[in-house]
């Protein structure tokens, strides 16, 4: 048996987060900061204060190993609901907005992140961290405003999917290249890694495109409780079997995802596999917490009020121009560019790959300590300009009539 | 009227019902099987939520919007076409010639053409009624025959249509 401290620990885990997420819905905010709020107040770099301790949360294993399984669950469900004949449907009103919305804030975070001193490897990261909006986030709001009956949420989910497609290659790449040491190794070692991570992301794009029959076999039975058990067995497998072949288990989660979007059994793996997600993700936030020091975040105050303010405002312009490329209107607009602000799960999937012991970044922590400061403040104002959207459009719309009807640009002259 | 499916990742799927001028019903249907339901008054306005409802609910209000629950009487629509043959109803004036006679005495087929299938007298239904039936001013006689013959039936009882049919004189 294991020992009752494990228990109690978990109940702690449980506890802080169930307070944590209570008082988030409370306020109408995301989830997502409370959890990584409760991780940092109850994880072992608390101040003392008073002379009282606050760490609760000591034993990390069984955190580490449910905040793994976050993250395999995030990206399986992704990939689930990922349709490539969807995406392809779509493609000629959202790859405008998604080529627009990678190029300027990737690029942003890139040149960011060499301006603040961080070695390419270490702005590559960063620029993932910020341009990566978070389906969570978002999707929760959409729907709690009403906008998932609008059309703006056509085109912000539209954004969404195609960039869960780009940082599931983002993820593979960024991984084999860290991994392998980066610029500091030979490059035989770089194309080795890489091409071993290509060699396996191959085998699970061919199980994700010819694969479809034998899943459909393989998961074939009337007990919910089976499914689970068999959806749980692959995710994990096929998780842990990619981290020990040095590819990243949430690229194959999403391709594992993938494969299983296309038998008949998608919708009922959604259902019975979303509270797992949920329960599972939500220590994985909480995990990251643990991790983060205050006093780290506290340091970076100066780059991460830099990077808050120029990527609110890419995101916003890179938003605002895919909502017209897809045939909105200019108010419509406005809400997908708000829409597309709040950054949450995915820069944290990035964070925990900077952190990772066979990542060698020299400046790994700092990179995590941006990432935590950055979606904590994201995910809220992400939330929070969704909420308040109805000002802005005034704004955008009453100074295009003033500036003589014309649309966005320098109409006035 | 056009309905516009989509899938909405991670949600479920949408759909859009067109109403007419520009207004637009939006069904939602979550993967946990709860429904929302939207109205959007024209293509800018926003949607605003009318109700959101359970699997059961939902199938529920759903049973009685297609009428398999209750299926409202339209009376407008009550002319079903048997050939050239229609059904029409006619209500018999105070002064109609043909009260207090029995129908068969009236001698309505043979003059008309007309087969007499009903007579709704209050809040009675003769259905079929025999020759022995004694017409009386305020019956409604639903009649089965063509437009000419409904025509005569018309002319011979002296009353007038009581639906919006076409005017007799025309």
């Amino acid at each position: 048996m294991a020992a009752p401290d494990l228990l109690l620990q978990a109940g702690v885990v449980f506890v802080v987060l169930a307070l944590g997420g209570g008082l988030a819905s409370r306020f109408g905010q995301s989830v997502i900061p409370a959890y990584l709020v409760a991780g940092v107040l109850v994880g072992p770099n608390v101040p003392t204060l008073f002379g009282v301790d606050f760490v609760l949360v000591e034993s990390r294993e069984f955190v580490d190993l449910l905040a793994e399984l976050g993250i395999v669950f995030l990206l399986f469900f992704i990939g689930l609901e990922f349709n490539l004949e969807r995406l392809a449907a779509a493609r000629d009103r959202v790859l405008g907005a998604g080529v627009v919305d990678l190029v300027v804030n990737g690029g942003v975070g890139l040149v960011l992140g060499i301006l603040l001193g961080f070695s390419p490897i270490e702005s590559l990261f960063l620029a993932g961290i910020v341009y990566i909006s978070s389906s969570a986030i978002i999707t929760k709001t959409l729907i709690d405003l009403g906008w998932i009956a609008d059309p703006e949420s056509e085109a912000i989910l539209g954004v969404l999917v195609f960039e869960d497609v780009v940082v599931a290659v983002y993820l593979a790449v960024v991984a084999a290249v860290a991994t392998s040491g980066g610029a500091s190794a030979g490059s035989a070692d770089l194309a080795i890694s890489v091409g071993r991570a290509l060699a396996v992301l191959l085998a699970l794009v061919a199980l994700a495109t010819y694969g479809t029959g034998l899943l459909d076999r393989l998961f074939r039975t009337d007990s919910d409780e089976q499914l689970l058990i068999r959806v749980v067995a692959a995710a994990a497998s096929v998780g842990g079997l990619a981290l020990a072949l040095g590819v990243s288990e949430a690229v194959a989660a999403f391709f594992l995802g993938a494969a299983f979007g296309g038998t008949s059994h998608a919708h009922r793996i959604e259902r019975v596999i979303t509270s797992e997600r949920d329960l599972y993700a939500a220590v994985f936030f909480l995990s990251i917490g643990l991790e983060t020091d205050p006093a780290l975040v506290a340091g970076v105050a100066g780059p991460l009020a830099v990077l808050v303010v120029v990527t609110t405002v890419s995101k916003l312009a890179s938003g605002y121009w895919g909502g017209r490329a897809y045939g909105l209107s200019e108010r419509r607009s406005v809400r997908v560019a708000v829409g597309l602000v709040a950054r949450g799960e995915f820069s944290l999937v990035i964070a925990a790959l900077a952190t990772r012991p066979d990542v060698a970044l020299l400046q790994g922590e700092a990179i995590a300590a941006l990432a935590v400061g950055y979606v904590l403040v994201m995910g809220v104002l992400g939330t929070v300009l969704m909420r308040y959207s109805g000002v802005i459009e005034g704004w955008v719309v009453s100074g295009s009539n003033g500036g003589g009807g014309a649309s966005g640009g320098p109409a006035g002259d | 009227m056009t309905v516009y499916e989509t899938d909405i990742p991670g949600v479920g799927r949408k759909f859009e019902v067109e109403l007419g001028g520009g207004e637009r019903a939006v069904v939602v249907h979550h993967h946990d099987g709860r429904r929302e339901v939207f109205r959007r008054a024209d293509p800018e306005a926003d949607s605003e939520s009318v109700f959101d409802l359970t699997a059961v609910e939902a199938r529920q209000l759903g049973s009685i919007l297609t009428g398999a629950h209750f299926e409202s009487v339209d009376t407008g629509e009550l002319s079903v076409p048997l050939g050239d043959a229609i059904i029409e109803w006619i209500e018999l004036a105070e002064d109609s010639p043909v009260t207090g006679r029995e129908l068969a005495d009236t001698n309505v087929r043979v003059e008309t053409g007309v087969s007499v299938i009903a007579i709704q007298r209050g809040p009675d239904t003769i259905a079929n009624p025999g020759g022995d039936v004694t017409l009386e001013p305020g019956d409604l006689l639903v009649a089965l025959g063509t437009r000419e013959e409904h025509e005569a039936l018309q002319t011979l009882v002296g009353g007038s249509t009581a639906d919006s049919g076409p005017d007799p004189d025309a």
